[in-house]
């Protein structure tokens, strides 16, 4: 007797928890380019987070264990922020101090279906302007359109 | 630490805003509440999950004992449920024809088939008792309806499930 489970894929838990984050922000496309490919580029933060989001000009991983990372990123602005990440293959969690960023993706057909969230974990009553706007911008169209680009560069590549 | 002390952490850490224990409150809680949400949803389980799942996390500062998480994600996860199916059913009134011959070896699809004909509340009382294992008292607590009543929804979603089973 088998009964039947609801299947709760990464895109859906990404948006439960944008739901629960002040201020939070998912942004979410359909990529014509399979999965593996998609993932390649998200999962490779070192090298290709600073290449789509324009805030951001290097992420270092300073140590991982596991699916558990530990990284620090650096700003053009001169900003400073170390995250804790989680990251498997279809699901990447970010947080820093402030910010809270997300990536999700499962493959549908031979396309990919992908989301970034950007938030802020900061409670309502502290979250500034600028840290939204800053969340905002990282589940902006700009970031997901470069991250689109980088997927088709990497492919041709 | 014990599992159970790293996930009541985990809680803790969430219900002061750390999105990246919510993170991993919402991955620990992720099979259970398809489990839950899957026989008393049915064709909109899945979006009976993902509302679940965001009830909970926003319900999550309510939360009064951490270790409890599971027995509370629960109770949220199987009322959302039942009213994501019922705005569903209202649109979509269930079809009694076309009962699966016994022993039909499609058992899975035979299952599902005489879920649909049962409303939200009984397959939740059914999940509830038959899944989960709860006492009707606990049942009703949670269904939040006199245990009068589960007993009563019980008996009616076991009596028709059977009848369904044998037709």
């Amino acid at each position: 007797m088998t009964w039947p489970v609801a299947d709760l894929d990464a895109i859906r838990r990404l948006r439960a928890l944008a739901a629960a984050v002040p201020g939070a922000i998912v942004a979410e496309t359909v990529i014509d380019a399979p999965f593996d490919q998609v993932w390649a580029v998200a999962a490779d933060l070192e090298d290709e987070l600073p290449a789509y989001l324009p805030d951001v000009r290097s992420f270092t991983i300073t140590s991982r264990d596991g699916e558990r990372l530990e990284a620090r990123a650096r700003g053009y602005a001169g900003l400073r922020a170390c995250f804790d990440v989680v990251l498997r293959p279809g699901w990447c969690v970010m947080r820093s101090r402030f910010l809270l960023g997300g990536m999700a993706a499962f493959p549908d057909g031979d396309q990919t279906r992908f989301a970034f969230l950007g938030g802020t974990h900061l409670p309502a009553q502290r979250a500034t302007a600028p840290a939204l706007a800053l969340a905002g911008r990282w589940a902006g169209p700009k970031v997901i359109t470069r991250f689109v680009d980088r997927v088709h560069q990497r492919g041709a590549g | 630490m014990t599992d159970t002390g790293r996930l009541a952490r985990l809680v803790q850490a969430a219900q002061r805003g750390d999105g990246l224990a919510m993170a991993e409150v919402l991955d620990a809680l992720t099979p259970a509440v398809g489990r839950w949400c899957g026989p008393i949803a049915l064709q909109d389980a899945d979006d009976a999950a993902q509302e679940a799942m965001i009830a909970i996390l926003r319900g999550l500062r309510g939360l009064r004992d951490p270790a409890a998480l599971f027995g509370w994600a629960r109770a949220v996860a199987v009322r959302e449920a039942v009213r994501v199916a019922r705005r569903t059913e209202r649109e979509q009134p269930a079809e009694l024809t076309s009962l699966p011959a016994p022993g039909d070896p499609m058992l899975a699809a035979d299952i599902q088939d005489v879920l649909s004909r049962l409303t939200p509340e009984h397959r939740a009382v059914l999940m509830l008792r038959d899944l989960e294992g709860l006492d009707e008292r606990t049942a009703a607590a949670l269904l939040r309806v006199p245990a009068g009543t589960v007993k009563s929804r019980l008996a009616r979603a076991r009596a028709s499930f059977r009848k369904e089973w044998q037709a």
